[in-house]
């Protein structure tokens, strides 16, 4: 944070203790922050009907160039 | 993308540290459905009675009352689908109807300046929500070099989050196949309510 602390960032941080923000309602799930990069997928060994991510699939998406 | 958010965290003021966590969560939840562990650990989460901590509460009843399966399934339902999800979960959708359209062109400018880029194995375009969400949390917690001023973490928000996201957590909460989702919908739309709040204090 470069902003000094003035009567904005009092006001921010009043509203955030205020708002349900407060230390402990994250507690336990913050245990699994910081994020593992949301985009780094493990292999997905999950079975099931749905989507999973097969050579085949990220294949096709190497092929589309996005 | 690498997010570390230990480095600088330190510095930050707790209110800081807890906005960063909140953009986390919603960015794992979103970019995958979460896993049997990550569950359990939601079930715990106790809110107070502000609206955003009886999201976090209704959001810990909602984890206690599915399982990672299902979860995974709905998640399928909802983003992916066969012809695509319910919902898009990308900006450029809900603000044009299409892909990879200006918004995004936009977002990858503002990326470029901010040192931020997609990591090589991903191919989706990264209006994702759970990627804007990510980005947020660490230009709060400085993932990207030092943490980001104030004024920028708001023009990225301006930018990027608030013509849509809102939409979108709304939407995702009044879902007829969400279930689970529902509560990060709530859960999600709170939050960007104070967020913007706290923008506007902000001078």
């Amino acid at each position: 944070m470069t902003d000094k602390t003035g009567k904005g960032t009092l006001a921010r941080r009043d509203l955030f203790r205020a708002a349900g923000l407060g230390v402990g309602a994250l507690g336990a799930a913050a245990v699994g922050l910081p994020a593992a990069s949301p985009e780094a997928k493990a292999a997905d060994d999950r079975t099931g009907a749905g989507y999973r991510e097969t050579a085949h699939v990220l294949r096709s998406y190497d092929a589309s160039r996005f | 993308m690498s997010s570390s958010t230990d480095a600088g965290t330190s510095a930050l003021p707790d209110e800081e540290i807890l906005r960063a966590q909140g953009y986390g969560l919603l960015a794992n939840l979103l970019a995958r459905p979460p896993e049997a562990e990550m569950l359990h650990a939601l079930a715990t989460v106790e809110g107070d009675d502000s609206p955003l901590g009886a999201a976090f509460s209704a959001l810990a009843a909602a984890a206690r009352a599915t399982d990672a399966d299902a979860v995974a399934a709905e998640y399928g339902t909802l983003f992916i689908g066969v012809t695509g999800g319910e919902l898009s979960p990308y900006g450029s959708y809900y603000l044009t109807g299409f892909l990879n359209e200006k918004p995004l062109a936009e977002l990858r400018g503002d990326m470029a300046r901010l040192g931020i880029a997609r990591d090589d194995s991903v191919k989706e375009p990264e209006d994702h929500i759970a990627s804007l969400c990510e980005m947020m949390a660490g230009l709060i917690a400085g993932a990207f070099g030092a943490p980001a001023a104030l004024a920028e973490q708001r023009a990225f928000h301006d930018r990027h989050i608030a013509p849509w996201a809102p939409r979108f957590f709304a939407d995702l909460e009044a879902s007829s196949s969400a279930g689970f989702y529902r509560a990060v919908g709530t859960l999600g739309r709170r939050f960007l309510e104070i967020e913007s709040q706290a923008f506007a204090l902000a001078v």
